[in-house]
């Protein structure tokens, strides 16, 4: 860490201790940092993917189930070739009037097609991966649609993952 | 999530708008914007906000040395907003 989160200017300080005191256990805590995977390839030539918690899923698959008092701990393959109209948020945890606009501010598939052509990045798997972050249940989570996208992220051939925590 | 593709053997690095999350959950490489939640990578229509914000993740995701490693950017919200509403003024949307 470069530096504490009280000395930035986070818009919603003390988000963790705010979710956790009203659903204790449902913040993950972590006391170790895992050893970084080196990349293989240069990033002109890796294939990327995409992992986001906004909800975001093709039209026409079964929504998130944004009711449950869980959480939904399934997870919606997103083709990496979708236009944004092919696209529907289902989640009701954040603020998206910024995405029903533009869905490239919280799922920048745009962006992604735009860098691949560009060979900025060697290409897209054939699918992103998108769930929704409400999941009350972080032991779960972490045993299940953790493992489950990781599992999908390697099937889809992807060398390198960047992720958006929604 | 984060740690599990990591420990599969592929890098990650993640956009984060929620520092103290970030601190507590220690994932491998991360990137945070002081943006409304919602709002990752940036505002609605400002393409070049949207790409800077993944190339910097990109270029962390590349130059970060050690575990838990967070690259700050320097852009605020507020000039964030700004400049997504003259984006929106100039190409005569309403806002």
């Amino acid at each position: 860490m470069t530096a504490h989160s009280d000395e930035t200017k986070q818009l919603r300080p003390g988000l963790w201790e705010t979710v956790n005191e009203r659903y204790p256990g449902s913040m993950i805590t972590k006391d170790d940092f895992v050893p970084l995977a080196p990349l293989r390839k240069p990033l002109s030539e890796s294939r990327l993917t995409f992992v986001s918690s906004a909800g975001v899923q093709p039209k026409g698959t079964m929504p998130f189930d944004v009711g449950h008092p869980v959480g939904d701990y399934s997870f919606r393959r997103v083709p990496s070739t979708s236009n944004p109209s092919d696209l529907e948020i289902h989640q009701i945890k954040y603020p998206t009037h910024g995405a029903v606009n533009d869905l490239n501010v919280i799922f920048p598939i745009e962006r992604w097609q735009e860098l691949a052509a560009e060979s900025v990045i060697g290409g897209l798997t054939p699918n992103f991966f998108s769930f929704i972050g409400y999941n009350m249940d972080s032991e779960r989570l972490e045993r299940t649609l953790a493992e489950d996208i990781a599992e999908a992220v390697v099937a889809d051939g992807a060398d390198v993952a960047l992720l958006a925590p929604a | 999530m984060q740690r599990a593709i990591e420990h599969r053997g592929i890098p990650t690095v993640s956009v984060t708008v929620a520092l103290d999350i970030t601190e507590h959950s220690k994932p491998p490489r991360a990137v945070f914007v002081p943006f409304m939640m919602g709002h990752h990578f940036g505002v609605p229509y400002h393409r070049e906000l949207q790409r800077q914000i993944i190339l910097e993740a990109l270029d962390h995701l590349v130059k970060a040395e050690r575990s838990g490693e967070v690259r700050f950017l320097p852009i605020t919200w507020a000039q964030a907003r700004r400049e997504g509403k003259a984006i929106e003024e100039a190409a005569g949307r309403m806002t």
